[in-house]
């Protein structure tokens, strides 16, 4: 077939010669276009470290305590009342702000094989607010004799809700797109509520009791930081991070 | 001797060759000029660039992912690979003489096989025969030779056997040799298929490389004068019968030619930044193009939904229609791109996209995935045009007025308000849909003004003197701020917002919750005794209003009144009522009465007339000029014929026949005027205020549409034409159609999806709401969920039943004929695929229900469904907030539904608070803990108990592992209470 092809095709040539005309533009065939370079490595002997305080302006701290007397359970597994987390403040000090490198990363990072967990203990979520990365096994065990739906409701990954009805119960799921933050809640106990960010990369950390968080091991650059409230929003920063150096960075919110 | 004559210097002929010859020579090569100018004019048709362009795109995408292929490539493992394939190969070499050897047995025994088999086969066939005439010998009863023959048969039978024997000895030792062979290259031989997978991506590529490859074929097969034959460079055509294309006077068969240009519009991948028009993947192909579409290109082709010239393959003539000016120029410059004057169906410009759904879903009353086309509907439903314009499809025909009845506005409001009203409605309220008719941009003048103040002020005067008048109750004084509570909290903000900054734009996106007015400054508008008996119940002024009972307390009703009154609009109460021109009145009523009399009579008549007969008398002429009668029921025109055009076919008139006036800005296009039309109604009056008097200017009111409402209501009328398509084309084919767009009639005229989701669309509540958990209930699969008797029970008198006593929200009493509620009932089972009635369900197996009893308890199903008067008890009211009472399930719900749901309820409805209690593998499935868990201590009782049905463990934990099995006897346990 291609030998007959060929054939016809000189016969063509000849024709072409004998008619004089000069046929169409025979342009070389487009060079191959060249691939783009793969993204280079992270230089990782070039990083350092950011770290800072987040700060509550609004020193009113107000003990909200949980209802727990709908389940009767729940209410058992705690001696005395149970204050809720959602604005744990330790005077001026603001606990549970999820600080992250929100943009200027390049390259790409690998998403640790160790799974994240996610656990419901005494009727409540631990931690509130948590960071993974993309790829990573997130587990979600349920340490409490009774009942527990873990509802996520994600906007840029598939929503799901399971139900966890015996003690022990674990679930796990990997994320497939970056998101901050995927609220989890548990439908039977409406006060349950946690907050679970997904990056592409690792550079996240929680504020402490103390309102104290860092984060080690960043490429040098220069960033942009976001720090995350689930009450007071968020704030952004940006650093400059110096090879071996260590950053202050701080943000205050306020009530 | 006559001297011989010279030869004569005439010619024997009556031409001259030399001079011949020159002509011939000319005129050839005129001829070759020609046909060279031809064969080049085919040769460079624009297409062909496009597919050669085309071809280079491809060529380097695939060398581009062939590179990143081969950087993929894990290098370490195909080079073990490679070395494990050469240490084989040596292997096999070193084993060389022992392999030889066993080759040349195969041949020997190959050789000894095909004799013996020969032998054999002969020997059968010699056995056949002397069967045979053993038989014969049988059959004459020659008793001498049957001794002989069956002895004959019997040696022939023996050493066939025995052949035969020999024969698959024979291939069995071969086959064991062939055997040891393979054993000895199996090694190489899964190497090699290693390096094959490893490399399976890439020869894939390579494939694919070699089909746009520019190699000395393709420069022949394309070349001048040898491209009819087998050209790679060819018009794409596909011919679409069924769908047809109008010449004037007959019909023919469209025959659409655009992937010639648009080649890769029916593969994936082309969405890329590199891929550029026309080289680009259509946007859905999940819903077009693609063969597993609803709407696939060899039945639908391009131009029944996109318009233009379906034969066209030049890019002009096409009938491409540039989006904006800028593209225009780029157009004209670039691609020699000439608007076609006489395409009657150019390409709908971008914006205007989705007027093709209607040729085929105007039957539908909406189209599934149209926004654009879909929020046109809406618009042309709620800003009323069908009063007016005859509109003759399923969505804008038999519907009530849009607008207010007026027949006993006098008791509703004042006539001062109404006064200030007609003159500029979005005074008032920015968002109302009530149009401008007065002070449009054609109106100029101080005259012209004087009589629109008569008009105006006559049109109040008769609705006042027509007005019924009703004597309400005085109202006790109500609480605002619970009235304000209430209406955020019952359902009122799902048609209704009191909002004095927005516009319409900003609720485009959730046009129902402008299904009722914005209650803004309604204080200054209405009377409490009138809001108060009208929450109480709208019927009672106005029949057909789609308003519904909230069956509200008195008390609920006082301070919702109190609230709403307090929406007052000082600046527009203080607004002074401008006197009416009586001299301006006079003129108009003449000109009206000259129409039927002399100048003479009708002076006389006018003479006559007290100021109360003439504004009357005017007031009717102008509510028939005007045509309000078109949206609100006036005593007196109930039965007059609507003003405007008729616009079924508005997209099908030849633009010609659109008055563009002394209009030059606008682009003389249909959609131009379309457009324009719609959003600058009284455009066309420019620079003819000598030419028209003022009573023959246009009417048409002015709506305020943004661009988004102008461009969304263009797409819907572009979409009203005469398409001819055959029935079996059109979607309204199916026969669920009817009762779909039934159903949809109704949902859109109550607003249903203010509240609820149907259809995946709606909810819009949802922006005015702070908890999603009092959020009224998502109507996805009502049809499979629901039973018809229940349903119809409910949407009578939703008061019936408490199915969610945590809602705050309430589902309103919409007063709903037998007839709507069937309508309703079977759209949502059509919806579903399904029939409204389901069959009474078969008795539960007693071990499906002594299963479902424990289960139920270990599922802890209890701690959210109060499953009984007690279960409310043990959780201290806990469980009421959470889910329906289980009690209602088998009067309500269906029973072939309830185990599909509980196994998968986020399937159902995406989002509800019920989880699945069936973790999700990997694969998607769902499986059972219930296993794991049955041998520890809690549940010993639950496993006694279960175990009166299943003679072994292994039975009842098979039973406990089958998700649909413990699903199904959850829902008989359920059916039991």
């Amino acid at each position: 077939m291609k030998n007959a092809k060929i054939g016809f095709g000189l016969s063509t040539l000849l024709l072409l010669a004998l008619v004089g005309c000069g046929g169409g533009d025979s342009s070389a065939p487009a060079p191959a276009a060249d691939a783009p370079p793969p993204a280079p490595p992270v230089d990782l002997s070039q990083t350092g470290s950011l770290a800072g305080v987040v700060t509550f302006s609004n020193g009113d701290d107000p003990d909200i305590v949980i209802k727990m007397d709908a389940d009767p359970v729940c209410a058992g597994l705690h001696s005395g009342p149970v204050e809720s987390e959602t604005r744990l403040a330790d005077g001026s000090n603001l606990a549970n702000v999820f600080v992250y490198v929100k943009s200027g990363l390049e390259g790409s990072f690998n998403a640790p094989a160790e799974p994240a967990s996610l656990n419901q203990e005494g009727c409540l979520y631990t931690p509130r607010v948590s960071g993974i990365m993309v790829g990573q096994t997130l587990k979600v065990v349920n340490t409490d004799p009774t009942l527990h739906n873990v509802h996520a409701v994600p906007s840029n990954n598939p929503e799901f809700n399971q139900a966890q009805p015996f003690q022990g119960m674990e679930l796990e799921r990997v994320f497939e797109s970056s998101e901050v933050m995927i609220p989890f809640k548990c439908d039977v106990h409406p006060w349950m509520q946690s907050y679970v960010a997904v990056l592409d990369h690792p550079f996240f950390g929680v504020s402490g009791t103390n309102g104290s968080f860092s984060i080690e091991g960043i490429p040098a650059g220069t960033y942009t930081v976001e720090a995350w409230h689930e009450l007071f929003g968020t704030q952004t920063s940006e650093v400059t991070i110096g090879a071996g150096d260590s950053t202050d960075v701080a943000f205050s919110f306020g009530g | 001797m006559a001297a011989p004559t010279p030869p004569s210097k005439t010619p024997d002929r009556h031409y001259d060759f030399r001079s011949l010859n020159v002509v011939f020579a000319l005129s050839s090569l005129a001829l070759l000029a020609v046909t060279l100018f031809m064969v080049m004019g085919d040769f460079g048709r624009p297409w062909k660039r496009y597919q050669s362009e085309f071809r280079d795109l491809e060529r380097a995408a695939i060398l581009k992912e062939l590179e990143a292929e081969r950087q993929s490539l894990n290098q370490d493992q195909i080079a073990t690979v490679n070395s494990e394939i050469a240490a084989e190969r040596q292997r096999l070499e070193e084993r060389r003489g022992e392999i030889d050897s066993l080759e040349s047995d195969i041949v020997a025994f190959d050789r000894e096989i095909f004799g013996s088999d020969a032998a054999m086969r002969a020997t059968k066939s010699e056995l056949d025969a002397q069967k045979y005439v053993y038989d014969s010998a049988l059959q004459r009863g020659e008793e001498d030779s049957i001794t002989e023959e069956r002895e004959t048969v019997a040696s022939l039978t023996s050493t066939w056997m025995d052949e035969r024997r020999t024969v698959q000895e024979l291939e069995t030792e071969r086959d064991a040799v062939e055997g040891e062979l393979e054993e000895a290259h199996s090694a190489l031989t899964a190497s090699e298929a290693k390096l094959n997978d490893l490399n399976a991506a890439l020869s894939g590529l390579d494939v694919r490389l070699e089909t746009v490859a520019k190699d000395i074929d393709y420069f022949m097969l394309n070349a001048p004068l040898m491209d009819f034959l087998q050209p790679t460079l060819r018009i794409e055509q596909v011919v679409l019968s069924g769908l047809f294309h109008d010449i004037n006077f007959t019909t023919i068969d469209r025959v659409d030619r655009c992937q010639t240009c648009h080649i890769a519009s029916g593969r994936t991948g082309y969405d890329g930044e590199e891929w550029e028009e026309p080289f680009r993947s259509h946007p859905r192909l999940d819903l077009f193009v693609n063969d597993g579409s609803p709407h696939p290109y060899s039945q639908f082709g391009c131009t029944a939904c996109h318009g233009g010239l379906d034969r066209a393959t030049d890019f002009a003539r096409a009938g491409h229609t540039p989006v904006a000016e800028e593209q225009l120029h780029e157009w004209t410059a670039g691609l020699g791109w000439e608007r076609q004057k006489f395409l009657e169906t150019p390409i709908h410009a971008l914006p205007f996209a989705e007027a093709g759904c209607l040729s085929c879903h105007a039957d539908q009353v909406w189209t599934p995935e149209s926004h654009t086309a879909d929020t046109g509907r809406k618009l042309i439903l709620k800003m009323g045009c069908y009063g007016c314009h005859k509109i003759d499809f399923e969505a804008f025909t038999d519907l009530p007025k849009v607008g207010p009845d007026l027949r006993k506005v006098a008791s509703k409001t004042n006539s001062a308000w109404a006064t200030k009203w007609i003159r500029a409605p979005r005074e008032f309220r920015q968002t109302t849909w009530m149009p401008h008719f007065f002070y449009g941009e054609n109106i100029k003048g101080a005259e012209n003004e004087a009589f629109q103040e008569a008009e105006i002020a006559s049109i109040v005067d008769l609705l006042w003197e027509s007005s019924e008048t009703v004597s309400y109750n005085p109202v006790r004084a109500g609480n605002a701020a619970r009235g304000e509570a209430l209406f955020n909290s019952i359902g009122c903000t799902g048609c209704h917002v009191i909002d004095g900054e927005g516009s319409r734009e900003d609720y485009l996106d959730n046009l129902e919750r402008l299904h009722g007015p914005n209650l803004i400054g309604v204080g200054s508008k209405v009377s409490a005794e009138w809001l108060f008996a009208w929450l109480k119940d709208p019927k009672q002024y106005r029949p057909d209003t789609p308003m519904p009972n909230l069956r509200l307390e008195d008390q609920e009703a006082e301070d919702l009144t109190a609230y709403l009154m307090g929406q007052r609009n000082p600046a527009w109460e203080g607004l002074a009522r401008e006197p009416a021109s009586s001299v301006a009145r006079g003129r108009l009523v003449l000109e009206y009465l000259q129409a039927t009399m002399t100048i003479e009579q009708s002076e006389a008549r006018l003479a006559e007339m007290s100021d109360e007969e003439q504004s009357l008398f005017l007031g009717r002429q102008s509510v028939s000029k005007y045509g309000c009668f078109g949206c609100h029921t006036i005593a007196g025109f109930e039965e007059t014929k609507p003003i405007g055009v008729e616009l079924t076919e508005e997209a099908s008139k030849p633009t010609h026949l659109l008055d563009f006036g002394h209009v030059h800005e606008v682009e003389h296009t249909r959609n131009d005027w379309i457009r324009t039309k719609v959003q600058r109604p009284r455009i066309w009056d420019q620079g003819k205020e000598l030419v028209k008097n003022f009573g023959e200017l246009y009417r048409m009111p002015n709506f305020g549409m943004s661009d988004r409402e102008a461009d969304a209501v263009t797409t819907i009328v572009l979409g009203f034409t005469k398409e001819s398509v055959i029935e079996q084309r059109k979607a309204g084919n199916s026969p669920l159609t009817p009762t779909l767009a039934a159903g949809r009639k109704i949902v859109s005229h109550y607003n249903c999806q203010g509240c609820h989701l149907i259809e995946g669309a709606g909810r819009a509540i949802r922006t005015a709401m702070e908890d999603d958990s009092n959020l009224p209930p998502n109507l996805s699969a009502q049809g499979a969920r629901t039973q018809a008797d229940w349903l119809f029970g409910f949407l009578h008198d939703p008061s019936s039943v408490q199915l969610r006593p945590w809602l705050k929200v309430r589902m309103p009493t919409f007063d709903f004929s037998d007839e709507q509620a069937n309508g309703l009932i079977s759209y949502f089972a059509a919806l579903e695929e399904t029939v409204p009635f389901a069959s009474d369900p078969e008795p539960a197996d007693p071990r499906s229900l002594g299963v479902g009893t424990e289960i139920f308890a270990m599922l802890q199903c209890a701690r959210c469904h109060p499953a009984g008067e007690d279960a409310l008890a043990d959780l201290g009211g806990g469980t009421a907030d959470l889910a329906p009472s289980l009690l209602l399930g088998p009067e309500r719900l269906r029973h072939d539904w309830v185990a599909s749901w509980i196994k998968d309820p986020q399937g159902w409805v995406p989002g509800t608070r019920m989880p699945t209690n069936f973790p999700v593998l990997p694969d998607g499935s769902f499986s059972s803990p219930l296993p794991n868990v049955i041998d520890t201590p809690p549940f010993a009782d639950a496993k006694r108990s279960m175990m009166r049905h299943f003679d072994s463990d292994a039975e009842l934990e098979e039973f406990l592992g089958d998700v649909d099995r413990v699903s199904e006897a959850l829902r008989d346990y359920i059916w039991s209470l």
